[in-house]
């Protein structure tokens, strides 16, 4: 059996001291930018009971996003909303599953994913280390910001009810969603799986894996700028944005993860800001995150929080 | 191609003798960057059907060879990874390993960028022009470049990936073994049938959009099914069927097995990528007579 997980690992990420105010200026940017959402209907992926949309909107340094948006086409007037993240290799998907359960759901693709790649195109593997020696620049800065303006969009539509958002996803998808319940104060339940981009240096050591290890690949070749590559993942690490996180949120991991390593997965946990906050740990469980068994716990989880179910 | 029904057997006939009027022409770049102490890393550029110019990644072991292989063949997915995401990089250290992108996936996305989902029904109205009849054979000239290789033993080659993994080791030449997930090309129209998850919601997407082409992607979807091509899989085979009760579980795939002339062993997936990704890294190591297998999973994986 593989050795047993620290669970008391503790991150040797330190937040800078300006970290508030990179963010809160890089928001400034953003905010001066129109979202000037387009909603575009797919009559070719819709069916009776889903109704398929193409969304784009505008975002930082003005990179056109692209998401899928799906709602029940029976639906309240104003129905609770997903915001689904996706993973790092993964193409983000036609969230008709969210849609399905009741609610109206947007999945997002950040700049340089398939549909979000004119603009801004770094590709895999580069674009965990694309300008990763300036945080100006730095790829994630403007990734970020591309997720959490899905919830603008959102807000800006008649069908969905403002306080009733949620955030999901998995692996850089559970990243995301750390970073947008931080900083997103309308996100009021938020589920992140197996998170990716937690505990950056911390990860490199554990793990010698992609995507993680494109970092290793990119220190090896450049050892004299690791202090400027630490300096920029630290604004960057979904640790240090834990803290600013309120609302409801259950966390799972796999103890026997290969991609993103359980440690700092409990380590982003216990810096998690909210009171209502649970972790779910799968032994036995890779990547996966013990999917088959917490796909049920996340529907509860949404029901109660967007749904008002007990 | 004998064992194969006549018309699936003329129509990748046709394929293979089209993809041997086109020389691959490789091109080999080293690539510092994923380049390791145990492993130097190539870009290769190589033409397929067409004509049309793919990309892999190669990585080669450090030492003298040669080495077992492993062929990643073309992924559903539009990133190409050079090896899999939460591969341990050390499995560069032991196996020649050589990952391509089919066309449209990226580093192969000029003139042609797939989309996903899309890539599944385009063109899938009619056999002949079905995007995925240059795929396959982009993936078998994909196996050939691997085994032209000097770097590689001859004994020791793995084909590695979803359907097209089982389909290349049956229309190429020279995979010893095949480790193969089916997802796309079993019993696809009926199966799509019974589900509205991607990828195979494409096909529902698209009978609901056109639903007189029903018969041609019937008749088109034929010349891919897996049982077609099993009487041609020679390579020793591992199954990754579905967990039980799946649309792909292993008594789905039990006509597949039964069809395959030496049989294949099937492992039911426990719905963990850990404990499927084991089985599978154990079982190649053990096809390929790598006896220390530990040194090369990744660190959570270990005893």
């Amino acid at each position: 059996m593989p050795k047993t997980v620290q669970a008391d690992y503790r991150s040797t990420v330190r937040k800078p001291n300006d970290f508030d105010a990179f963010w809160q200026d890089v928001l400034r940017q953003a905010a001066a930018i129109p979202l000037q959402a387009a909603v575009l209907p797919d009559p070719s992926r819709s069916s009776d009971d889903i109704e398929v949309f193409e969304v784009f909107y505008t975002s930082l340094d003005h990179v056109r996003i692209a998401c899928w948006y799906c709602r029940p086409t029976r639906r309240a007037e104003r129905s609770p909303a997903i915001m689904f993240l996706p993973g790092y290799q993964m193409d983000p998907p036609i969230p008709k599953e969210w849609a399905r359960k009741g609610y109206v759901a947007l999945s997002v693709a950040p700049r340089g994913k398939l549909r979000s790649n004119r603009q801004f195109n770094p590709g895999y593997p580069n674009l965990l280390t694309h300008n990763i020696v300036d945080r100006h620049t730095y790829a994630y800065r403007g990734f970020y910001v591309d997720a959490w303006r899905g919830i603008d969009f959102l807000l800006s539509r008649p069908e969905v009810d403002g306080a009733r958002i949620g955030v999901a996803g998995s692996s850089q998808g559970g990243g995301l969603v750390v970073t947008a319940a931080a900083m997103r104060p309308e996100v009021r339940a938020a589920a992140a799986g197996v998170p990716y981009l937690c505990g950056f240096m911390d990860a490199i050591e554990l793990t010698h894996t992609y995507p993680y290890e494109e970092i290793n690949d990119y220190l090896r070749l450049h050892p004299e700028r690791r202090t400027e590559v630490e300096d920029t993942l630290a604004y960057f690490d979904g640790i240090n944005f834990a803290d600013r996180i309120t609302c409801p949120i259950v966390v799972n991991i796999g103890l026997q993860d290969n991609v993103c390593p359980p440690e700092t997965g409990y380590a982003l946990f216990d810096r998690i800001g909210s009171r209502d906050k649970q972790l779910f740990p799968y032994d036995g469980h890779g990547h996966d995150g013990g999917r088959s068994r917490h796909g049920a716990i996340m529907d509860r989880f949404f029901a109660q929080h967007l749904r008002g179910e007990r | 191609m004998s064992l194969m029904p006549p018309e699936v057997h003329a129509y990748w006939r046709e394929t293979l003798d089209e993809l041997a009027r086109y020389p691959a022409r490789p091109e080999l770049e080293a690539i510092p960057l994923r380049s390791t102490a145990f492993a130097t890393l190539y870009g290769v550029r190589l033409t397929s059907i067409g004509p049309y110019r793919l990309f892999g990644y190669l990585s080669i072991p450090s030492g003298a060879g040669p080495f077992p292989a492993i062929y990643y063949a073309p992924k559903y997915q539009s990133v190409l990874e050079i090896i899999p995401q939460g591969t341990a990089n050390l499995q560069r250290s032991r196996y020649v390993v050589f990952s391509l992108a089919g066309r449209g996936q990226r580093n192969a996305d000029s003139p042609y960028a797939a989309m996903f989902p899309g890539l599944l029904t385009d063109g899938i109205h009619d056999a002949a022009t079905y995007v995925f009849r240059s795929i396959v054979a982009d993936s078998v000239r994909g196996l050939e470049f691997l085994s032209s290789r000097r770097e590689v033993d001859s004994a020791r080659v793995v084909v590695v990936g979803n359907d097209l993994a089982l389909i290349t080791a049956a229309l190429g030449s020279g995979a010893t073994h095949a480790v193969a997930a089916p997802g796309l090309f079993y019993q696809t129209a009926e199966l799509a049938a019974r589900t509205s998850t991607y990828p195979l919601e494409e096909i529902n997407d698209y009978l609901r959009t056109f639903p007189a082409r029903a018969e041609a992607v019937r008749r088109t979807l034929a010349y891919y099914d897996l049982r077609a091509f099993a009487p041609r899989v020679s390579a020793r085979t591992l199954l990754m069927a579905g967990a039980p009760g799946s649309l792909l579980d292993a008594q789905a795939l039990k006509p597949l097995v039964d069809a395959m002339p030496g049989g294949a062993t099937v492992h039911e997936s426990e719905q963990s990528t850990y404990r499927d990704g084991l089985y599978s890294e154990r079982w190649i190591a053990a096809q390929c007579g790598i006896t220390d297998v530990q040194s090369i999973l990744p660190e959570h994986w270990r005893d």
